[in-house]
């Protein structure tokens, strides 16, 4: 089975892939890696979404903080992909306008 | 309105290890109302969650589950989640007892207004995800606490009826 997500890092642009679920079971270690794509300070994040089939308000809050976090740090970051219910939930959350999804 | 079958019933342990086998389950009792189908008929896991009205009962589902688990149980488990789906051609109702710790509805406290990088929620969102989604939804505290989520198909979520 693949891994939920995988970061990839070139120049100054990092790459999150999410795929599957993020909820509050798969949430928790992707948080890890969010502290340290924000603790490397990136110029500008992706996030790429459109693997992303189920997500709760655990996931949205680990992307929240990564959001938070990457604009804190001065950086840029982009979500992409975003479809069907994770799309649904955060446009329910009104988070779509502040994604620019 | 017909059922499409008696009460559909699922025990089990109160804890998050067994959330995804509750809303695999869900998402099944969700397409027996829309008609939906599974665009990847390989997918076990049940994530391939695309019509709207199987998208709303899952989405409520998750977070109560997840409610439950946490709040009522606090991480530990210790009692059952008893999961009671009752499908009919026009509608769902889902209902979750449970024998722990009551959860105060009332205190949970609204999303901001005017969303920023100061305002954006990093918690406090399920029950409101929930709310949103269904039609009704209602709060018994026991113990045993009860649980009550209902979910309307309407031409506006009925994508995958003829």
């Amino acid at each position: 089975m693949a891994s939920p997500f995988d970061v990839q890092r070139r120049d100054t642009e990092t790459t999150l892939v999410v795929r599957g679920s993020l909820d509050i079971n798969t949430a928790p270690p992707l948080a890890e890696e969010i502290d340290k794509i924000v603790a490397g300070r990136p110029k500008k994040v992706v996030v790429d979404l459109a693997g992303l089939d189920l997500i709760d308000s655990s996931g949205v809050a680990a992307l929240v903080k990564l959001y938070k976090g990457v604009r804190s740090g001065g950086g840029t970051i982009a979500m992409t992909g975003v479809r069907d219910q994770p799309l649904a939930i955060f446009k329910l959350l009104r988070m779509d306008k502040v994604f620019n999804l | 309105m017909a059922a499409l079958a008696a009460p559909i019933r699922l025990s089990v342990p109160g804890t998050l290890r067994y959330r995804a086998l509750a809303v695999r389950l869900v998402a099944e009792a969700a397409r027996l109302v829309s008609g939906s189908s599974r665009k990847d008929p390989n997918d076990n896991l049940a994530n391939d969650v695309r019509d709207p009205f199987d998208t709303a009962v899952v989405s409520a589902f998750a977070e109560i589950f997840n409610n439950v688990a946490i709040h009522a149980y606090k991480r530990h488990g210790g009692g059952l989640i008893e999961v009671a789906i009752t499908p009919t051609d026009r509608e769902l109702i889902i209902e979750l007892t449970d024998d722990g710790a009551p959860f105060d509805i009332d205190e949970v406290a609204p999303l901001p207004s005017d969303l920023d990088d100061t305002t954006l929620p990093e918690g406090g969102m399920g029950i409101h995800i929930a709310k949103t989604m269904l039609d009704e939804m209602t709060y018994e505290p026991g113990p045993p606490n009860l649980w009550r989520l209902r979910k309307v198909l309407t031409a506006a979520v009925s994508n995958g009826r003829s």
